[in-house]
Parts: C-alpha cells; sequence; structure tokens
C-alpha cells in the first residue's frame, strides 16, 4: 500500500516537471532565436550575436509601437485602476441592493470572448460616428482591465480594520477625510498592484487593438502581429518579444513581491499578510493570464 | 442578515483562482459592530464603472442585434429594412460554410477543454497533495509563461512548428522522417490549433482545481483510509467528486473564451483550421457588416447559454470575492 502511494507521487512529480518543460519550450526557444546570428528562425543555430536587438531599437516603427502601447496602457491603468477603486468601496457597502447583478456585470469582461467586445466596440463607434482612435482602444483595455484591479482592490479592502476608520471618524474626520489619511495609504500597495497589473493587461492586448487601431498607429501588440509575417522582420520581433516577455514578468513579479513586503510592514502581522498575499497573487497570475 | 452571511458557504470553487484564507478574511469584514454604519450611500460609488462597462457592452450588443435585422448598416446609402435573410441563411442555408464553420469551431473548443481538463488536474493534485511547502513556488513557475505576452507565445508555436522549424528539425535529427520530409499535421492543422490552445489553457484551469483541492476538508481523507478504504477509493469517492466544482469551473473557463478564439489560427491555422472568431473577425474589416453582425450575434448567444448553464460555478467564486448574498 505504502509503496503504491510512493509510486504514484513519483509518477505526479515526472508529470509535472515534464509539463513545466513543454510550458516553457517556446519561451526558451523565443530568446536563443533572439540571440542567433540567422535571418530565419531555424535550427541549426549559426552563431551568437545582439544585432537583432540593435537594429530593432532603431526601427523607428517598432519603437513608435511600444512608445503608443505603452502611453495607451498607462491611460488604460489609470482609469481602470480608479474606476476599480470606485467600485471596490462601492461593493464593500452592506446595504447595495442587486449586488449579484453589479458584480456579475463588472466581472463579464473576464469571460466574454474578446473578440464579441472589439466587435461591439467597431460598430458603437460606428453608430456614435466616431472614426476609430487610440482613445477608443484606451476605453476597451479599461473594460478588460477594470475585472482584474477590482480583483485586486476588492479583496485587500475587505481585510482592512474598520476600527481604524472608525476610529477617524469619532475623533472628527469626515468620510472623506477619514478615506483619504486612513483607508488610501493602506490600500496604496494594492493600488500600484492594479495598476501595474491593467498595465501589463493592456500593453498585451491585440484582439481589441487589432479592431480599434487607427492603421497608421499600431500598438505593440498589432505591429507585432504584422511584422511577423514579413520575414526580413521577424528576428527584430523576437528580439524586442524577449525583452517584453523578461520586463512583463519583472514587472509582476516586482508588483506583487513589493506589495507584499509593503503590506506585511503595513499590517504589522506577518501570518495575515503571508496568507492575504498568497491569495492575492495568485489573483495577479490568473488576471495577467487572461490579457 | 448577519445569519445569513455567516450560514453562507464560502466556497472557493471558482475559476479566479482565489485560493485560501478567504473565509477568515470574509469573517473579519462582516462582523462589524451593529449601529456602526458606514457612511450611507457609498454604494453609489458603483454607478460610474457600471455605467461604463454598460455602456461599453451591453450598448453595442443591442447594435449588433440591429445590424445583423438590417435596421442599421454600416454602407453609406445603402438601403435599411428590417430583414432576416441573414439569419435564414445561417441557421437554416444549405451548407452554410458558416454554420460550418460554427460547428467546427464548438468541437475544438469542446475538445479542447475536455483535454485540458484531464491534463491540468493531476498538476493540481501534485501541487496540493505531493508538493506540499513548495507549492506557491511551484505554481509560480507553473503561470510563468503567462506573464508574457499570448502573441508572442503563439509566435512561438509557430516558430517551432513550422515546416522548417525545431520540433520538425528534432524529428528528422532522430531519423523518424527523411531529412528533407515533413509531418503534414505538424502545423496548419486541427492538431496545431488545438495543441496551442491547450497550451495556453492548461496553467489556468489548473487554478481553480488546486483552489478546491487546497479547500478541501482533509479529514474526510482521512476517514475514509481510517476505515479501510484504499487511495484509489478515497480519490474516487471523496476527493474526486468533492473537487468537481473547481473542475467545472476551469473546464468553463477554457470553454468559453474558446468559443470566440481568432489569434491561434491566424499563425497555426491554415485555411481549414480559421476558427469562428475569425469569420468574424474577417467581416469586421471593409464588407458588409450585417452577416458579420449575425456570426458575432450567434457567438454572445453561445456565450450567454454557457453562462447560464455554467454560471454558478463561476458565481459560487464571484460571492466568495465579494461576500454578495441577495441573490
Amino acid at each position: 500500500m505504502r509503496r503504491n502511494g510512493v509510486v504514484v507521487k513519483a509518477l505526479l512529480s515526472v508529470y509535472f516537471w515534464l509539463f513545466l518543460a513543454f510550458l516553457l519550450a517556446p519561451l526558451v526557444v523565443l530568446v536563443i532565436f533572439a540571440f542567433d546570428n540567422s535571418t530565419t528562425a531555424t535550427l541549426p543555430l549559426e552563431g551568437l550575436t545582439t544585432s537583432w536587438f540593435s537594429e530593432a531599437f532603431t526601427n523607428g516603427q517598432l519603437t513608435d509601437a511600444l512608445l503608443r502601447s505603452a502611453l495607451i496602457a498607462v491611460f488604460a491603468a489609470i482609469i481602470a485602476t480608479t474606476l476599480g477603486l470606485m467600485a471596490s468601496v462601492g461593493l464593500t457597502s452592506e446595504r447595495l441592493r442587486l449586488r449579484s447583478l453589479t458584480v456579475a456585470s463588472l466581472m463579464l469582461p473576464l469571460v466574454v470572448p474578446y473578440i464579441s467586445l472589439a466587435v461591439g466596440l467597431v460598430i458603437l463607434l460606428q453608430a456614435m460616428a466616431v472614426q476609430t482612435s487610440l482613445t477608443a482602444v484606451v476605453l476597451g483595455h479599461v473594460v478588460i482591465a477594470l475585472p482584474f484591479a477590482i480583483l485586486v482592490l476588492l479583496p485587500r479592502l475587505r481585510t482592512l480594520d474598520p476600527s481604524m476608520n472608525e476610529a477617524a471618524r469619532d475623533l472628527g474626520a469626515s468620510d472623506l477625510t477619514a478615506f483619504r489619511l486612513i483607508t488610501l495609504p493602506l490600500l496604496g500597495p494594492a493600488l500600484v498592484s492594479s495598476f501595474l497589473i491593467s498595465f501589463v493587461t493592456s500593453f498585451d492586448e491585440f484582439a481589441i487593438a487589432s479592431f480599434l487601431a487607427p492603421s497608421g498607429q499600431p500598438t505593440y501588440p498589432v505591429f507585432l502581429y504584422a511584422s511577423s509575417r514579413t520575414p526580413a522582420l521577424l528576428p527584430q520581433v523576437i528580439a524586442i518579444g524577449t525583452l517584453v516577455i523578461a520586463l512583463s514578468m519583472a514587472l509582476v513579479l516586482i508588483a506583487e513581491g513589493g506589495r507584499r513586503w509593503v503590506e506585511k510592514r503595513l499590517v504589522g502581522d506577518e501570518e495575515f499578510a503571508d496568507e492575504v498575499s498568497e491569495e492575492n497573487l495568485a489573483e495577479g497570475l490568473v488576471m495577467v493570464a487572461k490579457s | 442578515m448577519d445569519a445569513e452571511l455567516s450560514g453562507h458557504r464560502y466556497r472557493l470553487a471558482g475559476g479566479c483562482g482565489l485560493l485560501t484564507g478567504q473565509e477568515a478574511t470574509l469573517e473579519r469584514s462582516v462582523t462589524r459592530p451593529p449601529g456602526r454604519r458606514w457612511r450611507p450611500g457609498r454604494g453609489l460609488l458603483v454607478l460610474p464603472p457600471l455605467l461604463f462597462v454598460a455602456l461599453l457592452i451591453f450598448a453595442p450588443i443591442i447594435y449588433i442585434t440591429l445590424f445583423s435585422v438590417g435596421l442599421r448598416s454600416n454602407i453609406p446609402g445603402a438601403e435599411v429594412a428590417f430583414s432576416l435573410d441573414n439569419w435564414n441563411s445561417f441557421l437554416f442555408g444549405d451548407n452554410n460554410p458558416f454554420r460550418a464553420r460554427f460547428f467546427y469551431s464548438m468541437r475544438v473548443a469542446l475538445l479542447v477543454s475536455v483535454v485540458t481538463t484531464i491534463a491540468a488536474y493531476p498538476l493540481a493534485y501534485f501541487l496540493s497533495f505531493v508538493a506540499r511547502e513548495r507549492r506557491y513556488t511551484l505554481l509560480l513557475l507553473l503561470l510563468a509563461p503567462f506573464f508574457t505576452s499570448y502573441l508572442l507565445r503563439v509566435l512561438a508555436w509557430q516558430i517551432m512548428l513550422n515546416d522548417e522549424g525545431v520540433v520538425t528539425w528534432a524529428v528528422r535529427a532522430v531519423g523518424l522522417i527523411p531529412d528533407d520530409g515533413n509531418v503534414s499535421w505538424l502545423i496548419y492543422s486541427t492538431f496545431s490549433v488545438s495543441l496551442v490552445l491547450f497550451y495556453t489553457w492548461v496553467p489556468f484551469v489548473t487554478l481553480p482545481i488546486f483552489a478546491v483541492l487546497e479547500n478541501m476538508d482533509h479529514r474526510l481523507l482521512e476517514a475514509a483510509q481510517d476505515l479501510g478504504a484504499s487511495r484509489w477509493t478515497t480519490f474516487w469517492r471523496i476527493t474526486f467528486p468533492l473537487s468537481l466544482p473547481g473542475v467545472i469551473a476551469g473546464f468553463v473557463f477554457v470553454l468559453i473564451p474558446t468559443t470566440g478564439e481568432f489569434i491561434t489560427p491566424l499563425f497555426v491555422g491554415g485555411a481549414d483550421n480559421q476558427l469562428f472568431g475569425n469569420s468574424i473577425q474577417a467581416f469586421f474589416g471593409t464588407r458588409d457588416w450585417s452577416l458579420g453582425s449575425v456570426l458575432a450575434m450567434a457567438l454572445i448567444v453561445t456565450v450567454v447559454i454557457l453562462m447560464l448553464v455554467f454560471g454558478r460555478f463561476l458565481n459560487t467564486d464571484l460571492r466568495a470575492t465579494t461576500g454578495g448574498d441577495d441573490g
């Protein structure tokens, strides 16, 4: 019996590690070809080079697209975090009516296929006689980032000790002052986390941007798609891609790790903070997953 | 209300990957001393975000409906009149190519969802029951590819699977096929589209299953074994049935978005392997949107039906997040 269990555990371990290799393989392949001195992404490798990186950074269209995406992502993240904060504070109200319906509506973009969102936005713009624009891309990205912002902010808001707020008000602070001086600072790390996760979501988003970005102003993923069809541009795309992979991984890890560290300081109760951030970490991961 | 809340089971079944500790935190927030209500009307703050989502999600659905029955048109000067012609040909027309595409797509989505869920289960089981204290680190590793853009991952697969790609090279190197040979179904096939979708979703499905396994009452497992059940029996009679909500949540979380998938086939699908999402995408370029709107509506209706059927498995999760209790 015991022996049987050991075998099963060993098999499960092997399965897990093989699967991990399968999951990481495409990323490793990308990184390898980013440094391969060949114009095609084929084996055998032809030598080490960093020229694709320098070429990519002198490609004005590519750097423009990166900047454009970064700018869109900043705006989308600010708006999504603001709306997410409003929604989260509102959802903590015990007297809220139609709560299930409200939550379901706010979380809807998590499950709706992005193409139906994108098509809907295209049609909405047409109905309002507005041209597609980068502003429209920002609005579309706010919709998909909003559930993630709420999923980061709401659990954190719920773990705040309400007695602190009550103490502030007993001492004569108005609700708004109490919110500004007590809740907001305590929420700081979660707000940063929400901003970064919304940023990454927007920065990588292709479906909506491919419909809404005007043809002369591609976002980075739209440019990436277009140039992946041009063999001459492929090595540059791969080079920039590996940089973006590294950066977005770093960003999310910093967002989560940093927040965890700060919240530990703020909460003081280490065990409790651990509990909170472990659960939020997994949420953070899911958020990125959707992008 | 307090009684109602405390009587509520906050099942962490959901696809959003909520993990442990939620119950405790909810407890903390709902047991506020009576008579010390927060400011009235705080709930009104949900209105701006709600209106925003309503405007950008629900309003377009009305317009898509109008387009699909000919009451609006994107072609300047075109006649606008109610007509069900497009619906008729999509639903009942002989050999309608888009209807065929729809069913092909749904078959792929279903296949991918089933296989993904089956593959994810042992991963979640390993994390929860074998990896123990390392489980969060390993979970992080498992989810690492998700930190990177979807487009890049699909592109990486195209690079690996194409006729001169890494996989073909490896298969040639071990001598399974001649040096100038190819594996015909390796790319631009149902296989390649399904493989990449499978690759994308497995870590995502692992999360809800992991969450239920983590929250399972392990005393039940001990009890079963104390009463003489083998590990195998314990698994099939206790563990697996109890983990079903997570399994279904994971399954639905793949199935719903996959019904509208169009990016993967753009890279690794051939002309015959484009999905329904690609048909929709093709229509919303410069072409007449009315038929595209029929297809988009068909997708939206499919998604709504799936959500109505499986919604409660997703809902348990959202409830756990918000402590909602009025439904």
